[in-house]
């Protein structure tokens, strides 16, 4: 659905931006707004869509972290411009509060959304990176919005996003969620208490629009899986302690790499954390999706590295070993993880 | 889930209705969404349409929520009768219950005092129309006005039942209230004290992040700004001595201290004594710890040079584009606790892709599970983000410190990042 004139545009965008040269990636979006592109297509399709490459890019091992994240910054000059323009327009809705769940540190996602709102017609107050519930409860009371939107795009996120729509539930406020740590259905989105989903800037926009004025109190999470992920995010730090002295990420295991950006060690730190962070999110959830796709994300991310593949597998096995005081996260490894290996011994 | 539905039948079709009522209404101190959420109980199970009528304390308004459109808020300016309908249950405290005869809108005009609002209760063709007093801590602060459509009239039971829930309403709506007399004050008085947005610079970029130890109230001791023209500006960061409010109103006056003495001469030595003059004269105790940045272009514009000067403030450190780290040596006392300070000025260059970084003492004070966050894990972190630019070098550290703390509480915590070039 790209419009030919944005193709082109989006082109010189994705250029701008792996020179990390902000000057001409502004100028791009300056470009299409005066003359008169949609500000949302200009955000979905020319800056969002070149911000996923970003992302990809990382995963394949081509970039280091700080090239995704200088790319990045790029990307929020870009969308700053749109900011800039957007706010100009007339307020012709009600209010909406758009804002990261602690632990989520990727705001541009949250930004993109908030300025398509703005776009169309709502007045939004956007909090930011990981932000508190406590700070999210105090704009609620004193804005009174008529809706929330909350983004988490890494499942370590999803814990706190159910304290986001506890907090803005009780207060009679809808919510919508979104980001990729949802998932690519509405499943886990509506487990966690939201009002509704959307997987984008155009759904958002429809989305709040049919939200209803006023919403129930978020009922309780199953009681079990509630209480076993509050205690696995109690013994986190011990987890992810033991599993880096057995799990054998290191030189050795290394064949012959191409292309070894970020240090395994450096990498190995994220894995544990995103592996018992999926857990978590399958034991809130009720879905189990989160266990397999963690474990073939992490398949592509050594491989893209030259590191063993079998290291996946064994990764497996030490979890459900130390997850022995979680019956239920073990049940839910011992079920899923190897799911995810399947897919990528094709 | 319909209202009533949920509790057994035996003590009256509105069983649960009440408690529904206070348990839901004590879940926000928005007024807008505590009225809105009243509503949305009454409507349409108990009443076919209702309105909220709420004089406002601050204009002296009557502002109508609801009616067809729950969502809708009406405001009245013209004075409503104090001898008829809505004015006397205002004033007397007491409910009214009116038949609404066929021919004759009287009730209609006793009690809704605006004329779509009127229409929308008209077409229901009403039998009663009942306004209810919402009293709570002594005093009326509105009036609950609801309509049952033809063949459907209020029984002096559910008049007493509309008093029970209107007396539960009236005190979430009064304390709704009260909390948004209070956050008005306070956000009129904080408005001065937020952060600035960040100028333009010609030839540089900058970014720049605080986040307060009170993360909820957004108020810090920890501030940055940002003042010149042309190819000649004054950067500052700073962390005044306390947290929470009392440090935040301190923020303020330094911030201002520092404009107003920026405004005579830029250099930084010669801001700092001027500072530290003003702060000893008038605050006892109280003392600033201060970084302050003057970037000038040099002959191109390919490097400026940074005068850099500090009050008893960490120095900040330069991420050269090729991936080394400096730290520049600058020391000074904190302002506001000894007479006739001298500062000295530090001058270093900054070329293309350079990011020079300033930081408050929250940033390697933080506590993790057995240790400080510490210098050395900040000059680890900062050779990755070399050319990186400023608005990622700020996020990352935010982001490794947050982690580093792993939930604990922080202090007041502020970056200033600056890049020369692109």
């Amino acid at each position: 659905m790209t419009v030919p004139g944005l193709a082109e545009a989006a082109d010189r965008f994705d250029r701008a931006l792996a020179a990390v040269d902000t000057p001409a990636a502004t100028a791009v979006i300056g470009e299409l707004l005066d003359r008169g592109e949609d500000p949302v297509a200009v955000l979905v399709e020319v800056i969002a869509a070149a911000q996923r490459s970003v992302g990809l890019r990382w995963q394949r091992g081509e970039w280091p972290v700080a090239r995704e994240h200088a790319a990045t910054g790029v990307s929020a000059a870009a969308v700053e411009v749109v900011a800039r323009h957007v706010r100009r327009l007339p307020v012709t809705r009600g209010r909406v509060v758009v804002a990261c769940a602690e632990r989520e540190w990727h705001a541009l996602p949250a930004m993109l959304i908030g300025h398509a709102l703005r776009a169309n017609g709502w007045d939004v107050t956007l909090l930011g990176a990981s932000t508190t519930t406590a700070r999210l409860n105090r704009y609620l009371h004193d804005l009174g919005p008529d809706a929330a939107a909350v983004s988490c795009s890494v499942l370590g996120a999803l814990p706190a996003g159910r304290r986001f729509i506890e907090a803005a539930t009780a207060a009679g406020i809808p919510v919508l969620a979104g980001g990729s740590a949802f998932g690519p259905d509405p499943a886990r989105a509506l487990a966690l208490g939201a009002t509704a989903w959307a997987p984008g800037a155009y759904s958002a926009i429809d989305a709040v629009a049919k939200l209803p004025a006023v919403v129930p109190a978020a009922s309780p999470l199953p009681a079990a899986p509630a209480a076993e992920q509050a205690e696995l995010e109690q013994a986190h730090q011990r987890l992810v302690a033991g599993l880096r002295t057995t799990w054998t990420l290191a030189a050795d295991v290394l064949v012959d790499a191409p292309v070894v950006v970020d240090s395994l060690q450096a990498v190995a730190k994220d894995v544990l954390n995103q592996v018992l962070h999926a857990v978590s999110a399958a034991l809130l959830t009720g879905d189990p999706r989160p266990i397999p796709e963690t474990a073939a994300w992490l398949a592509d991310l050594l491989a893209a590295r030259g590191a063993e593949v079998r290291l996946v597998a064994e990764l497996g096995e030490l979890l459900a070993a130390g997850l022995g005081d979680f019956p239920l996260a073990r049940e839910l490894v011992v079920a899923h993880w190897a799911g995810g290996l399947v897919g990528t011994e094709r | 889930m319909q209202p009533g539905t949920d509790a057994p039948a035996t003590t009256g079709p509105w069983t649960g209705l009440t408690e529904r009522v206070t348990g839901e209404l004590a879940g926000s101190l928005n007024l807008r969404r505590t009225a809105l959420r009243l509503l949305d109980l009454l409507c349409p199970a108990f009443a076919d349409w209702a309105v909220l009528a709420l004089p406002e304390l601050r204009s002296g308004r009557l502002v109508l929520h609801g009616g067809a459109e729950l969502t809708a808020t009406t405001p009245v300016t013209v004075r409503v009768d104090p001898d008829t309908g809505l004015g006397r249950v205002l004033s007397s405290g007491r409910t009214e219950v009116l038949h609404v005869a066929e021919e004759d809108g009287t009730a209609l005009d006793a009690m809704i005092p605006h004329p779509r609002l009127r229409e929308e209760a008209a077409e229901l063709r009403p039998a009663d129309i009942v306004g209810v007093a919402l009293t709570a801590r002594g005093t009326t602060i509105g009036v609950l006005v609801l309509v049952r459509g033809s063949n459907r009239g209020f029984p002096a039971e559910d008049v007493e039942t509309a008093e029970r829930l209107a007396a539960r309403a009236a005190l979430a709506i009064d304390s709704a209230q009260l909390y948004e007399d209070r956050t008005h004050v306070a956000s009129v008085l904080q408005a001065g004290l937020r952060p600035p947005e960040l100028p333009e610079l010609p030839g540089a970029r900058i970014a720049a992040r605080i986040r307060s130890a009170a993360e909820h109230l957004d108020l810090s001791g920890d501030f940055y700004d940002v003042h010149g023209a042309g190819d000649d500006w004054l950067l500052v960061l700073g962390d005044v001595c306390g947290k929470g409010v009392e440090a935040a109103v301190l923020t303020g006056r330094t911030r201002q201290s520092i404009r107003t003495a920026a405004y005579f001469d830029r250099r930084p030595s010669q801001v700092l004594t001027a500072l530290n003059t003003v702060l000893y004269e008038a605050e006892s105790s109280r003392f600033v710890a201060v970084v302050c940045v003057r970037l000038r272009p040099i002959g191109d514009g390919s490097s400026a040079v940074a005068s850099v000067a500090v009050a008893g403030h960490p120095p900040p450190v330069i991420i050269r584009a090729g991936g080394s780290i400096e730290q520049i040596e600058a020391v000074g006392t904190v302002a506001g606790v000894l007479p006739d300070l001298a500062y000295r000025e530090v001058d270093v260059r900054l070329h293309l892709g350079d990011t020079m970084l300033l930081f408050t003492d929250g940033i390697y004070e933080a506590r993790g599970a057995d240790d400080f966050y510490g210098m050395g894990r900040l000059v680890e972190l900062l050779p990755a983000y070399a050319g990186a630019g400023p608005e990622p070098v700020c996020e990352a550290v935010e982001q490794d410190v947050h982690e580093y703390l792993g939930g604990r509480p922080h202090d007041d915590m502020a970056l200033f990042a600056v890049s020369w070039g692109r």
